[in-house]
């Protein structure tokens, strides 16, 4: 369960594949840095997420879950990155329910498909320096 | 033997007259009372709407049974919204039995535009097919089912008409469709689009409607520029022209009433020369007091004797 | 298909307050293809009950089953081993899903999670418009298809009434005017001559029956 010692937690972070053909090489970096404190969900789309995999990433430890979609206009398969949004936005409304806030889930929009790596992007949302390569 | 007086008024020729009296939304009598008496003489049947929008007021029947008391004709307006058929028929009896001699069927608001919204919404008839058993009643003697009555309700029957409703195409075959149920008389929406309305009548004298079915206009007279907004944009079916909302807001607000007025007489007297139509049904609820001074200012005062 | 919409959550939590063993069940047909009581809906809700659990600092058990259908006997069947281990069943069944449940298993408590509301049709991928109210004396080919009790707010058998707009219900502007779309639909089949003949009264005892309608069919029943 979620644990409001953040020093404990972890940041889930979904993404689109397609942003970063070299992500599962990308992100070994961080993995490696941070350990069990960041887990990388890589899917096809942004629009394959379900509202349970938000819910099940706070269950399992998350006190974050970001959704990394592509820009507006750019999915790859015409409007999953819309679907995401709605996908999203039914999540915060379950937790709302349960009288948590909603804004442990957060959908960004990535600069483009190839134009950032997974280890700038998810640095960038921890709030951590660059890596030296 | 009490008769009605509509029926005697149209049956002779004459432009009938007729105004809605809206009762209280409490107990008390005398309101009904009062307003009987401002349209006495001026009119020659007042109706009486049941619960209209789904608001709950004074029931129709029992006021129709105080302005009966007070020498008025009653138009007894039922619908179909709030009672099964067992309800409806045993009014219909009640009503007669109470000398009540004129009946309007309708289906009735909405129950979802009124102070009661979570009533259920009865329609076990619609007005249709209240028209059929009305008159069936009337003149065969036998209820929904078969059982014969010991005597046979004397109801002068009607309903009522849009023609300004929607889908337009198929209004007057509607209009058809009622005379074929049994109505004898229909009172329409309120008119403030003359040349429609004329279009309207025009197909309606194409088909022979006419002679069939007595047609009376509706009217509502305009208080201010703001009820003629409302009346266009919030009112189903209903048709207010630009050159009528141009009229009002073309007057300052004191003078609203007196333009409200004006438009209404102008619409009476149009009606007046509008071939197949047999009188006008004035809807000034809540203003019951303005009738006298409309039905005067149309040149239809006084009422025939019949 | 039957449609049924999930309980705000602190309804259900109310209900289950005094649990702490819960199992879930769903349903895999009319539900699940409204996207309200299936295997997805049966996760969403037990992860909410553990979310809220863990705010609380509460320990609940809650099991996940989804069963084919709940209104058949021989599927409930299945978590009849599974009801001595746990306090209170929450069903994601429909309203008949949670009486036949009932009737297999009485001994335990059986909170429904939904709001059964209707017979409907997918109209899109989630959207679901109501089109059957039971009535038992289907005439549809009467009104082109179109139910006059299920589509028209005062389900009218003569309309439309005078409260038609822009093909429009007066009561909501989102809802089409049934009786508009059946007129035009006979229009445009040739077919509106059939309006004039009044249509008569309904014969509401076969809805209304005297308690629940029941079925029987001898052929079908096993000896």
């Amino acid at each position: 369960m979620s644990d409001p010692d953040h020093s404990d937690s972890t940041v889930a972070i979904f993404f689109c594949r397609q942003l970063d053909p070299e992500q599962d090489a990308n992100r070994r970096s961080l993995e490696k840095e941070l350990g069990p404190k960041v887990r990388f969900f890589p899917l096809p789309c942004s629009g394959r997420i379900e509202a349970l995999h938000f819910l099940k990433a706070l269950e399992t430890g998350a006190r974050k879950v970001y959704l990394v979609a592509c820009p507006e206009g750019a999915c790859r398969y015409g409007q999953g990155n819309v679907r995401a949004r709605k996908r999203l936005d039914f999540a915060k409304a379950l937790v709302r329910e349960v009288g948590m806030s909603d804004d442990c889930f957060e959908l960004v929009t990535a600069p483009g498909a190839g134009l950032a790596s997974m280890d700038e992007i998810a640095r960038g949302l921890l709030g951590l320096k660059p890596h030296r390569a | 033997m009490i008769e009605s007086r509509l029926k005697k008024v149209l049956a002779a020729g004459h432009f009938a007259v007729t105004a809605e009296c809206g009762p209280p939304k409490g107990a008390d009598p005398e309101v009904i009372r009062k307003k009987g008496n401002l349209l006495k003489g001026f009119v020659d049947s007042v109706n009486v709407t049941d619960n209209q929008t789904g608001v709950v007021r004074l029931s129709s029947l029992a006021a129709c049974a105080i302005l009966r008391e007070e020498g008025l004709d009653p138009v007894l307006q039922m619908v179909t919204r709030d009672r099964n058929r067992i309800a409806l028929q045993s009014d219909v009896l009640g009503a007669s039995a109470l000398g009540i001699r004129n009946i309007l069927c309708l289906s009735g608001d909405h129950q979802s535009l009124g102070n009661q919204k979570g009533a259920k919404g009865v329609f076990d008839l619609d007005s249709m097919q209240l028209l059929q058993t009305v008159r069936q009643m009337r003149d065969k003697g036998i209820m929904l089912g078969g059982d014969r009555l010991n005597a046979n309700p004397a109801l002068f029957v009607g309903a009522v008409e849009n023609p300004f409703g929607d889908p337009q195409g198929y209004r007057v075959a509607r209009l058809a469709k009622k005379i074929r149920a049994g109505a004898e008389f229909i009172q329409t929406q309120c008119i403030y689009n003359l040349a429609r309305f004329s279009e309207f009548m025009t197909q309606v004298r194409d088909r022979g409607l006419d002679s069939k079915v007595f047609i009376l206009g509706g009217i509502t007279p305009l208080k201010s520029i703001r009820m003629a907004e409302f009346m266009r944009d919030s009112v189903a079916g209903m048709d207010v022209p630009d050159e009528i909302i141009a009229r009002m807001k073309g007057v300052p607000a004191k003078e609203q009433r007196q333009e409200g007025i004006k438009i209404a007489v102008e619409t009476i007297r149009a009606l007046k020369e509008l071939k197949g139509v047999h009188g006008v049904h004035i809807m000034a609820i809540e203003w019951e007091e303005v009738v006298p001074t409309l039905v005067e200012e149309a040149g239809l005062s006084p009422r025939p004797d019949v | 298909m039957i449609t049924a919409e999930r309980k705000p959550f602190a309804e259900i939590k109310a209900a289950c307050a005094p649990y702490r063993r819960i199992l879930v069940v769903g349903c895999g047909t009319c539900v699940a293809e409204c996207a309200a009581g299936g295997e997805k809906e049966v996760a969403l809700l037990a992860s909410q009950l553990r979310l809220d659990a863990g705010k609380a600092r509460r320990t609940i058990d809650v099991k996940e089953v989804t069963l084919d259908r709940q209104c058949v006997y021989e599927f409930i069947d299945q978590i009849f081993p599974l009801v001595d281990q746990y306090d209170v069943i929450l069903s994601l069944g429909c309203g008949a899903g949670v009486q036949a449940m009932a009737e297999v298993l009485p001994k335990i408590h059986i909170v429904p999670a939904l709001n059964t509301t209707s017979i409907a049709e997918t109209m899109e991928q989630g959207v679901w418009r109501e089109d059957c109210r039971g009535c038992g004396d289907c005439k549809l080919d009467r009104f082109a298809d179109i139910c006059p009790i299920t589509r028209c707010a005062k389900g009218l058998f003569n309309g439309p009434c005078g409260g038609s707009k822009g093909g429009h219900c007066e009561v909501d502007p989102d809802v089409p005017c049934a009786w508009h779309l059946i007129i035009t639909r006979m229009e445009e089949t040739g077919r509106l001559d059939a309006m004039n003949e009044v249509e008569p009264p309904a014969d509401w005892a076969r809805t209304q029956g005297k308690g629940p309608r029941k079925i029987v069919r001898e052929d079908q029943k096993t000896p």
